[in-house]
């Protein structure tokens, strides 16, 4: 739950199985919505190869409902009022991104897409062959520099404001499931100390809650 | 108020009196990044353009912050966390930042220095105007923040509504839209007219019409400042008058007129019925004058084939207008398409000349 907490402002989730109107209920008579469930145990997306984050916003969308708030009255000339928020259902994985505090319908869409694209690889887990393995390009950009394994064609690193940031976090949780949690193993293969990696998993907040609640459930110490 | 001076009482001119015109002496300022200064004053550029030439601590902020929040919920208001909504944006547009960080910085670091736009005394006349006198946000921020766009905005201009955004992607869904005759007619901020003429080609053009001066004056601006000026020509008169050297040549002809039943008017929401100009809202007594002679006059300024978009009052609006298309117009139009915005309610009407 502690994950629904930080969430709260930017989207929710529930099961695909779920018809959203038994399960959620979200009101705009707050500043932002509110989320009234949501689990943090889920894991969405299989080993069939489903790779999301790759598509192109419009290959993305194509996946999506995307809706706005239906808001009660006539609208139009009627109305000064920026009833502008845009929900964005990912119909394969049933999450749901939304976002209402922008200034246009325009840029709502634009922020509940990031968010998707954020829950999804928080939320999609592929499964990885630990024999030989070689850390994807994506992951190797969110590495610190001091990382054995990161060469220096990698370029400078990319932090949380990158739009490819997402893509490096869901390569890094889908290690972190694949050692069982265990944060020196991963470390081990991503040529960084404990600490390094503890400091990376860490420095955000949507990273840090998806890898202690793994490791809550695996019975394991979370991460300070 | 007796205590400002004669430069204070100015600031505070576009909540005042509801007129720029006398603020047109006063220095020129340069407008925005385009190499040439518009001539726009000061006191009536739109906060967001103002230069930070004041500024104030994160602890006078945060006090402001709390005497607007307990403002909004203490008013009639029907809305206050919309209010609050709106109070972020005011702030994000009298500071450089977008984040609005200083009201955390309040607590922590209570004196460390925030650049402003306008006077922090001003902020408060501002938003008691928001929240006592129902000023709309746009009209205090001089901006909409429209699709991709931020738009000015002043009195005597109709704030761009969310719902017309849609109209923009029906233009962009025409083959060979971006390289023909548009017409915006009833452009107001000019906002239809510059989202198309910033998809337009080589050879397109908008021409973007209105009866009003201000709106003139003010799509003319929103032209400017998105560099629009060989591709969207704003001409000043009433529906197709401006438009007699381009009869039966227009790619397409999108309109949001006014369009609420006039016994409609005084019941609106305050913020629309007290401050946007009724000239852009009333739409006579069924609220399809205007309509009725838009569909009309579409037939003779569009060639064969061209494309027309009008947004109506809603359901029963567009179904009528839809169906006299097919009986009064019979065969003069063809793919009349009834077309909801995002709320669910029948808004648009488009189709195609035969």
């Amino acid at each position: 739950m502690e994950m629904a907490r930080t969430l709260t402002r930017w989207a929710y989730c529930l099961p695909p199985s779920l018809p959203p109107s038994s399960s959620c209920s979200f009101s705009l008579t707050r500043r932002t919505l509110q989320i009234r469930t949501f689990s943090s145990k889920i894991t969405i997306g299989s080993n069939s190869g489903e790779d999301y984050l790759h598509l192109t916003n419009d290959e993305l969308v194509k996946q999506c409902n995307v809706t706005t708030f239906k808001v009660s009255g006539p609208g139009g000339q009627h109305r000064n009022k920026r009833e502008s928020a845009v929900r964005i259902t990912h119909v394969p994985t049933g999450i749901v991104a939304q976002a209402v505090e922008d200034r246009s319908q325009h840029k709502n869409r634009a922020s509940a897409l990031d968010r998707l694209r954020t829950l999804l690889s928080l939320k999609v887990r592929k499964t990885i062959d630990l024999d030989g393995y070689q850390p994807p390009q994506e992951l190797l950009q969110i590495l610190p520099k001091v990382s054995t394994i990161r060469g220096s064609d990698v370029g400078s690193q990319i932090g949380p404001n990158n739009s490819k940031f997402a893509l490096g976090v869901q390569s890094l949780l889908d290690l972190i499931y694949a050692v069982e949690g265990s944060v020196s193993d991963a470390a081990k293969l991503l040529g960084l100390s404990t600490g390094a990696l503890s400091r990376l998993l860490l420095s955000d907040d949507s990273l840090r809650m998806a890898v202690n609640d793994f490791r809550t459930s695996k019975g394991m110490r979370p991460l300070r | 108020m007796g205590f400002l001076g004669e430069k204070d009482m100015f600031c505070c001119l576009p909540i005042c009196s509801f007129r720029f015109t006398c603020s047109r002496s006063r220095g020129q300022i340069r407008f925005c990044s385009s190499s040439r200064p518009l001539s726009i004053t000061t006191t009536s550029a739109p906060l967001f353009l103002r230069p930070l030439s004041h500024n104030t601590t994160s602890s006078h902020l945060q006090t402001f912050h709390a005497w607007a929040k307990s403002l909004a919920f203490s008013s009639n208001h029907p809305d206050p966390p919309h209010l609050i909504r709106e109070l972020t944006w005011l702030l994000q547009d009298a500071t450089s930042d977008p984040h609005t960080s200083f009201l955390q910085l309040g607590t922590t670091h209570p004196i460390w220095r925030v650049p402003l736009r306008v006077e922090l005394k001003e902020l408060y006349v501002l938003w008691k105007a928001r929240v006592e006198e129902r000023r709309p946000l746009q009209y205090i921020v001089g901006c909409e923040h429209w699709r991709d766009l931020i738009l000015v905005v002043r009195d005597g201009v109709l704030i761009p509504r969310p719902e017309t955004e849609m109209m923009v992607d029906f233009v962009k869904e025409i083959d060979g839209s971006e390289s023909g005759l548009w017409a915006d007619l009833g452009t107001g901020s000019g906002a239809i007219a510059v989202a198309i003429g910033k998809m337009l080609g080589e050879d397109g053009k908008v021409f973007a019409v209105d009866l009003s001066q201000t709106a003139v004056e003010v799509a003319e601006i929103n032209v400017e400042r998105y560099g629009l000026k060989d591709k969207v020509e704003v001409r000043h008169g009433s529906w197709f008058e401006p438009l007699e050297d381009v009869v039966g040549k227009l790619t397409g002809v999108v309109s949001n007129p006014p369009y609420i039943p006039s016994k409609h008017i005084p019941g609106l929401q305050v913020e629309v019925g007290k401050h946007e100009p009724q000239l852009a809202l009333d739409g006579g007594e069924d609220g399809l004058h205007h309509l009725l002679h838009l569909c009309e006059g579409c037939l003779s300024v569009l060639k064969s084939g061209g494309f027309f978009g009008f947004e109506t009052n809603g359901d029963e609006h567009s179904e009528l207008i839809a169906g006299l298309m097919k009986t009064r117009w019979s065969g003069q139009f063809r793919d009349v398409k009834v077309i909801a915005d995002f709320a669910g309610i029948k808004r648009f009407v488009t189709g195609f000349k035969m």
